[in-house]
């Protein structure tokens, strides 16, 4: 039995088109472990040994890790979703009302992205509350501790865009309350103090680049779309790179030195 | 209480009550950590030092934890709908309407301040102040591991700041503000009709001041007065202080108007409850 | 004294980055602003006169995409007062029992003229012209505003007397 096991492991693995996708063995050493996190293009973000206690929940609480799986999942399902989404004011509604109950699983998809997008808002919360308490943003990690702030920032900003885009009341208020505090900019809203009158207006302050319009409207949808499906993912991504790359290059995950 | 009850159970409000129930939860798993190491000497992560192999220690327990996260994400999407209301009517604006649940913080704020400040002032320094953490916090204690004792002024800012200006905000402005923005104790009924006399008064009305440019005058004194307040305490504890001295003035500075704009909006709040304030400074273009 | 390749050098990266900024500053920020909005027309009929009976205030064109209470004074003067709190730009509504402007988002009221006198709301809300058109009915026109605290309101335009 466990000789014809090895035969058919020895047919899988020896030739030419398995040993152009692997290239380390399975044997249980250190050699083997190093070399499938280098020779892993999606796990060598990580080093190939990391200290003891960077691996212990009560330490970490893997909250920076949640964060980064609930973008994946929120990703996968936002892809899915756009199939049957149209950003117009004529059909977002309905498509919503469509996706609920005329496609299969249309209402579990869309559940999981909202859920996965108010949970990754939690753990990003709760990571920043865990870096601040270990002091993991002392010396070298200052910068990191920056792209990290901006990162919150841009999960939030991400969150808030993607709340207009089923057009309900909830969505439509919620945004006209958010986006009307820019209203209010120092110098660059129409209302906010300093702004200089009859140069400053409604239809070229700050808040109008935003809405594209002057009210919340059919432009602001199309705006709110493109920047929760394209823009601000890209930027997280890029964002979210160099904030993984920095944890390596300061020192790896913290600890006492 | 049963309109509570129908708030905590709304399918929008599940993340908030999450939050009520973990964030405790993980403050005792902090801070029991800080006592622990605190009261050993060393952290107990410098015994633990030596290093693994990621794979498959550090993966297996990556694994683990996106397992159990999809778990509970994939019950979580079963058994609550995502909220769908009416579609959307530019006429008629729900009573109340609030914004999503990790703004309401900012929504309370602006009970106590003009939207210039609560929606964009006060935002803007938050995020600024976060960033410039690392720059003006000096302590070279407490790096990488857990402690209370030795760093109490940066744990107790940024708690009081993290669970009592943004937690504790979020949860009233979530559960505890009803139509009109007025306050509602749980176990009261949600009366649109409720009337709360409003006899909000400027500081400087309190003061017997009743002409408009003596009384910016004095709302400016007030104002300039309280975050001047940061610089004469350094200029009084210089000599003697060998923290402020390493600090710097330019550090110094940045902590103090941080720490001042911070504190700024509880003494607001606690000036309306109080003495019903409504402006500390009103001017033309701004009151603050 | 700048030497020839120094000189070259700023040149060069003067031009990239002077070119650079233009694109993705002045002319991405210009690109955000189109040039023709497709919003509801500002200027719009509202019917006859007589349709108000003195001293009520009408929310027949607070519907979408209009936005306005036409207010009837027992006098029988007009004004137009836009359905936009002055606070953060939610819809106020009518209390006709309480004599006053209400808005759900933050608690501001509105007397039946339009000034403030509750709430957060930092100014009174906005008038607008209304004027009578040739037909007979009234026409207003929301983009002429006339705010309180400039003075405007006793402006022609600002109110109407049939």
């Amino acid at each position: 039995m466990n000789e014809r096991r090895n035969g058919l492991k020895e047919k899988i693995t020896n030739n030419q088109i398995w040993q152009s996708m692997f290239r380390h063995g399975y044997e249980k050493t250190g050699r083997r472990y190093t070399l499938q996190v280098l020779q892993n293009v999606w796990l060598h973000l990580h080093p190939p040994r990391v200290t003891r206690h960077a691996i212990n929940f009560r330490f970490t609480w893997c909250m920076g890790g949640i964060t980064f799986l609930m973008f994946l999942v929120t990703a996968v399902t936002g892809v899915l979703l756009m199939f049957y989404y149209r950003p117009t004011a004529e059909y977002a509604f309905r498509d919503i009302q469509y996706l609920e109950f005329d496609i299969p699983f249309g209402m579990l998809l869309r559940n999981m992205h909202r859920w996965a997008a108010h949970g990754m808002v939690i753990a990003v919360m709760l990571h920043m509350f865990r870096v601040f308490l270990t002091g993991s943003y002392k010396k070298p990690r200052e910068f990191n501790w920056g792209v990290g702030v901006i990162l919150l920032l841009v999960t939030f900003f991400l969150s808030f865009t993607g709340y207009l885009l089923p057009w309900d009341q909830l969505a439509f208020w919620a945004v006209t309350v958010g986006t009307n505090m820019a209203r209010a900019t120092p110098v660059l809203g129409h209302e906010g103090p300093f702004a200089p009158q009859d140069i400053v207006t409604q239809a070229n302050d700050v808040r109008f680049a935003l809405l594209g319009g002057t009210i919340v409207g059919p432009s602001t949808l199309l705006r709110f779309y493109i920047l929760h499906c394209v823009a601000v993912p890209l930027l997280a991504s890029v964002l979210m790179a160099l904030h993984f790359w920095r944890v390596r290059k300061d020192g790896g995950i913290s600890g006492p030195l | 209480m049963e309109y509570f009850l129908l708030l905590v159970t709304k399918p929008d409000n599940v993340p908030i009550v999450a939050i009520v129930l973990l964030l405790p939860f993980f403050t005792w798993l902090a801070f029991s950590q800080g006592r622990r190491n605190d009261l050993a000497g060393t952290p107990a992560e410098a015994a633990l030092n030596d290093k693994v192999y990621c794979w498959p220690y550090l993966c297996r327990n990556e694994f683990l934890c996106a397992i159990i996260t999809m778990l509970v994400l994939g019950i979580w999407s079963i058994t609550i709908d995502a909220p769908l209301e009416e579609p959307s009517d530019p006429t008629i604006t729900p009573n109340p309407s609030k914004a999503p649940w990790y703004f309401l913080a900012l929504q309370e704020m602006l009970v106590y301040f003009d939207p210039w400040i609560a929606g964009v002032v006060l935002p803007g320094l938050i995020i600024a102040g976060l960033i410039a953490i690392p720059y003006i916090d000096i302590n070279p204690k407490g790096k990488g591991y857990y402690t209370l004792k030795e760093r109490p002024f940066a744990l107790i800012t940024f708690c009081f700041g993290f669970f009592v200006l943004w937690i504790v905000l979020m949860v009233v402005g979530t559960f505890l503000r009803g139509p009109g923005w007025n306050f509602f104790a749980p176990w009261k009924e949600w009366d649109p009709h409720k009337i709360v006399p409003l006899t909000n008064v400027n500081l400087s009305y309190l003061f017997g001041i009743r002409n408009e440019q003596p009384a910016g005058i004095f709302g400016m004194c007030v104002v300039v007065g309280y975050f001047a307040l940061g610089p004469i305490y350094y200029f009084l504890k210089r000599g003697t202080s060998k923290f402020l001295q390493e600090l710097g003035l330019v550090r110094y500075i940045v902590v103090s108007f941080l720490f001042l704009t911070m504190m700024s909006l509880p003494i607001k709040m606690i000036l309306r409850w109080t003495l019903n304030i409504k402006y500390i400074w009103v001017s033309p273009w701004f009151n603050i | 004294m700048l030497s020839r390749r120094s000189f070259f050098k700023f040149l060069g990266w003067g031009n990239f980055l002077a070119a650079a900024g233009l694109a993705f500053g002045p002319g991405l920020i210009r690109f955000l602003y189109p040039r023709v909005l497709f919003e509801p027309s500002s200027v719009f009929k509202a019917g006859f006169p007589g349709e108000y009976p003195p001293g009520t205030v009408s929310e027949k064109f607070k519907k979408n995409p209009y936005g306005v209470w036409i207010v009837r004074k027992e006098d029988g003067e007009f004004y137009a007062l836009v359905a936009i709190c002055t606070h953060l730009g939610c819809t106020p509504r009518w209390f006709a029992s309480e004599n006053k402007f209400k808005c759900p988002c933050h608690g501001s009221g509105f007397d039946r003229e339009g000034m403030h006198f509750e709430g957060p709301a930092p100014r009174p809300l906005e008038r607008v012209q209304i004027t009578l058109a040739e037909d007979g009915q009234l026409l207003i026109d929301k983009s002429v505003k006339f705010l309180e605290e400039r003075g405007d309101w006793g402006k022609p335009g600002s109110t109407l007397r049939i």
